[in-house]
């Protein structure tokens, strides 16, 4: 019995973690923070930091068009916009969460570094601090948001053609399965 | 499933609950328990609830700072801090509540996530496509010490180049040109691509390029509207030459393609391109010949109309001015008698028609006609080309002094562009190095003494709107350093080392007026920069900061600037005193138009003998020709002549990039008359090659006479994901005018052949 709970715990820890550094790995801003992320995915591909960023920036970041923008106004608006609909309700439901944010604005509230960073603490406060009073939020982010769109932006990431990265689709993998587990098991693998 | 929908959906959208909630959440301990991260426990949760409900609009004023007639005065409205929408300011009687299509699309373009978003660093060198994302401080620093390289190397700054137009007409954009004045003597790629030899060309004649103001067309009884198509690319003025039309004027388009605007028009009269100087000379003759000129306006006001008529008398001959037209001299003579007894009359020049080897000589001839007419000086009257008599502004951002111990270029001193302006007057010792605008690729090839290392792109897609696209490349690849400042990544970022990330117009504050209206409108900051964009006087700030702590006193721009403290500084007692304004402050009500003046209603003229000039000593000495002499166009050397005019869809490469744009308008198109179509058996729809000793393109066929046989057309334009530039067929080769007043002379772009085939 004592052993079952040690395990979950690790297990949840591990769902905790993959969270945190799928956050990290899209709110990184240069190489050296974003080498350090992806190193925590553990995954078996080498990659040089300045080659792990130039894929990562030609997939996500520009200055050329990204070929998937990580945005939700993108795949659930209109095509090409930031700050439209869905951003807005996405700020409401930080707001209601307790979230303030100071990049706001500036960032679109509904980048997915920005939402995972969300995911990430609602997760925390639970499995941390057992509050539960955000939970029932939290689901239907996670339902009715980023299962909405994520998919989406993952299916537009991986049908690159031209020079496809493994690490990309490492970490496109990871955050399907991060989002699989989520849907179905409540983060336990099953 | 274990959550409501529903009960979500409420809070969300019900204040009370939502209220009550929050009030939970605080007592729940959720607010110091978060692990924190991008966003932050909101504090303010346990004091007191903030409302955040739906919000209300705030309002701020803006204005289109493209290269557009029109210029208009913008309503911009913000609700949570996010532009919702704008409208075209309704004080404003130019822009009466309406924009463009263009300046419809501002919320999409300011939200596009096509966007530059940070400083990038192409480290896998120009072209390569292998970027790194750097910090602004990174930016500036590698810029830094490249700039301050060069200066060791060489013992001065010359190697470091600008190139900056039309992208942003906004005042304190000139703060580009300040933080190159503020690193020391530089080189700049001088001149306009734009309208220069009419500048000259009505600068000889009358001292200056000074127009009506438009709202005044309402009241002319004849306008000619020459080779402009207001209808695309003026819609503003459109409604003033529909009211002079229904209270009887005559509206009249000549024009070598039939326009939107010719569809709209009294009458249309086809021209053959590079004629018109001829045949506005063959009016006048006509005009003299039945009495019908204004002798005693010429009397008080004008110098060398005796020489011009002799000169018509001996040389023109009105058989030659038909044929060479391909205008039937029935037709040249009822429109040039019409036009003479019509009072007020005005004609209203476009740009392209001067973009020819003769093209300074043909605004010289139509100016001579409007004067011969006695319609200069007169309201609702004039030749109507542009003007920039509201543009007297402080130019603060512009006018830096250089630093201490500066070495420049002691070569000849040429002039620095049509809006050359301020920038310290005593003679010094040291220039900054001109070199040709229209001409970059070869100037910047050549460039020795010392050689261009760097160069620093901003308001400019050279790589869209240059002429010979393989040179260029060359040329940029052989740099040091290019930076490259836009909103939009494109070809010219292509071929960067480092792009940097500009604001928008709604994300700084500016002021704007017009080359062609009255008007003044402030440009308030509507919302936060998005990303990590920055205005460019901001980026010249952060530059000046890096450089300084490299070695200081290296610049003298300001270390931090604000840029509603730099829009202030714009201001002063003769703009004031101009718009019969107090302060800046009150155009946070709306725009304000100034006082109206009729240009050259009092008789005096800028020019040497203080008279409308139709015989000038000046363009003698310069263009070898004292008169507005009729000079041939540039002879054929293909089959086809290429003209290349402007959209209504985008301007220059700005617009198109959007997405709804190229929904609108996908993909370029050659424009070919039926007969030659025809003979060359091209069918519409087909693609086709057109190609000349310069290039080649690969287009659509569209057929149709509203182009002449002998002439194709294709859209100065630019197109997302297509290298297409109509420019590629374009040699160098200049237009006749330009030197005199903007340093450098136009582009012939209009005297273009090709031949084209099927593929
Ligand atoms: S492009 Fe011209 S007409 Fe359109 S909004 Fe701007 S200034 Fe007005």
């Amino acid at each position: 019995m004592k052993k079952k709970i040690e395990e979950n715990a690790i297990q949840l820890s591990k769902r905790l973690q993959m969270s945190k550094t799928l956050r990290d790995i899209f709110t990184s801003q240069d190489s050296t923070s974003l080498k350090i992320a992806f190193d925590a995915l553990e995954s078996p591909i080498a990659i040089s930091e300045e080659l792990l960023e130039s894929d990562f920036n030609r997939y996500f970041i520009g200055p050329l068009s990204p070929i998937a923008d990580p945005f939700s106004s993108i795949y659930l608006d209109e095509l090409d916009q930031v700050m439209s609909k869905s951003t807005l309700k996405v700020r409401a439901l930080y707001e209601t969460m307790g979230f303030s944010f100071p990049q706001q604005n500036q960032i679109p509230d509904d980048h997915i570094g920005i939402e995972l960073d969300a995911y990430y603490q609602l997760l925390y406060i639970e499995e941390v601090k057992n509050i539960d009073y955000l939970r029932e939020l939290r689901h239907y982010f996670l339902h009715e948001h980023l299962n909405l769109w994520i998919p989406l932006f993952i299916e537009r990431a991986l049908a690159c053609k031209e020079g496809p990265s493994k690490a990309m689709v490492y970490i496109l993998t990871q955050l399907k399965s991060f989002l699989i587990r989520e849907t179905n098991t409540q983060g336990v693998p099953a | 499933m274990s959550y409501s929908k529903e009960k979500v959906d409420t809070l969300l959208h019900n204040g009370i609950s939502r209220r009550n909630f929050l009030k939970g959440l605080a007592a729940s301990g959720v607010l110091s328990s978060f692990p924190g991260g991008l966003l932050e426990a909101n504090e303010d949760l346990n004091t007191k609830i903030p409302y955040l409900g739906e919000k209300s609009y705030e309002t701020f004023r803006n204005a289109c700072p493209r290269n557009c007639y029109d210029t208009c005065s913008i309503k911009t409205f913000v609700k949570d801090g996010v532009m919702q929408f704008i409208e075209g300011a309704q004080e404003s009687t130019y822009t009466r509540g309406g924009c463009c299509v263009k300046g419809n699309s501002y919320v999409k373009r300011v939200y596009s996530a096509r966007r530059l978003k940070y400083p990038m660093l192409q480290v896998g060198g120009k072209g390569s496509g292998q970027w790194k994302r750097i910090s602004w401080d990174d930016a500036m620093e590698i810029i830094a010490k490249k700039l301050l390289e060069i200066k060791k190397d060489d013992g001065t700054m010359l190697g470091a180049a600008l190139t900056k137009y039309s992208g942003n007409f906004g005042i304190t954009h000139y703060g580009i040109e300040g933080m190159f004045n503020s690193i020391g003597y530089t080189t700049r790629l001088a001149g306009t691509p734009c309208w220069p030899a009419g500048i000259d060309a009505q600068n000889l004649d009358m001292g200056n390029m000074w127009c009506n103001d438009p709202e005044e067309m309402k009241d002319s009884k004849f306008i000619i509207l020459w080779g402009v198509n207001p209808a695309s690319n003026s819609v503003h003025s459109m409604k003033y030459i529909y009211e002079a039309k229904k209270k009887g004027a005559k509206v009249v388009v000549i024009d070598p393609v039939f326009t939107e605007m010719a569809s709209k028009s009294s009458q249309y009269i086809q021209i053959k391109t590079g004629t018109d100087g001829l045949l506005a000379l063959g009016m006048q003759k006509i005009i003299i010949d039945a009495k019908l000129h204004d002798q005693k306006w010429l009397d008080a006001n004008s110098k060398g109309f005796k020489e011009l008529k002799e000169y018509l008398d001996k040389d023109i001959k009105l058989d030659d001015v038909s044929k060479v037209t391909g205008i039937p001299l029935e037709m040249i003579k009822e429109l040039a008698l019409s036009f003479a007894k019509a009072k007020p009359a005005t004609i209203w020049m476009g740009y392209g028609m001067q973009r020819h080897t003769n093209g300074g000589s043909m605004i010289r001839a139509i100016d001579a006609l409007v004067a011969v007419t006695g319609n200069v000086g007169k309201y609702a009257g004039g030749a109507r080309y542009g003007h920039l008599s509201t543009w007297g502004f402080n130019y603060a951002a512009l006018s830096m002094p250089k630093p201490e111990g500066s070495v420049g270029y002691t070569g000849p001193e040429g002039a620095k562009g049509e809006f050359a302006h301020g920038g310290g007057g005593e003679k010094a010792a040291y220039t900054d190095r001109f070199l040709n605008i229209n001409k970059t690729a070869r100037e910047l090839l050549n460039s020795k003494g010392p050689k261009v290392r760097l160069l620093w792109v901003a308001c400019k897609n050279p790589f869209s709107q240059d002429f010979d696209r393989n040179q260029l490349i060359r040329a940029f690849k052989q740099l040091d350093m290019v930076v490259v400042a836009d909103q939009f990544f494109n070809e010219t970022a292509k071929w960067a080392d480092i792009v940097l990330p500009v604001a928008t117009q709604f994300e700084e504050n500016d002021v704007n007026v017009s080359y062609w209206h009255y008007w003044l409108s402030l440009n308030e900051q509507a919302i936060k920069p998005i990303f990590e964009v920055k205005s460019d006087v901001q980026i010249a700030a952060l530059l000046s900061k890096h450089m300084n702590k490299l070695e200081k006193g290296s610049c003298t721009f300001p270390q931090s600037v604000d840029t509603k403290e730099m829009t202030i500084k714009e201001f002063n007692p003769g703009i004031y005193a101009q718009f019969g304004i107090k302060s800046w402050e009150e155009l946070k009500h709306g725009p304000v138009k100034a006082k109206a003046v009729i240009p050259y209603a009092d008789g005096k003229f800028q020019t040497p003998s203080g008279k409308y000039e139709f015989y000038s000593e000046k363009a003698l000495e310069l263009f070898g020709s004292a008169l507005p002499k009729y000079l041939e166009v540039r002879k054929p050397y293909d089959k086809f002549r290429m003209t290349s005019p402007h959209s209504r869809w985008s301007l220059h490469s700005q617009f198109q990039n959007l997405e709804w744009m190229e929904d609108v308008h996908p993909e370029p198109s050659v424009y070919i008359n039926p007969d030659d179509a025809k003979m060359k058996m091209v069918n519409e729809g087909d693609t086709v090659a057109v190609f000349n000793k310069q290039g080649l393109l690969r287009l659509k066929a569209k057929i149709t006479d509203n182009v002449q046989p002998g002439t194709v057309l294709m859209y100065e334009q630019w197109y997302n994901n297509n290298i297409y530039n109509v420019n590629e067929l374009v040699d160098d080769t200049s237009s006749d005018m330009g030197a005199f007043k903007t340093g450098a002379p136009g582009v012939a772009l209009h005297d273009t052949f090709v031949n084209f085939r099927k593929i």
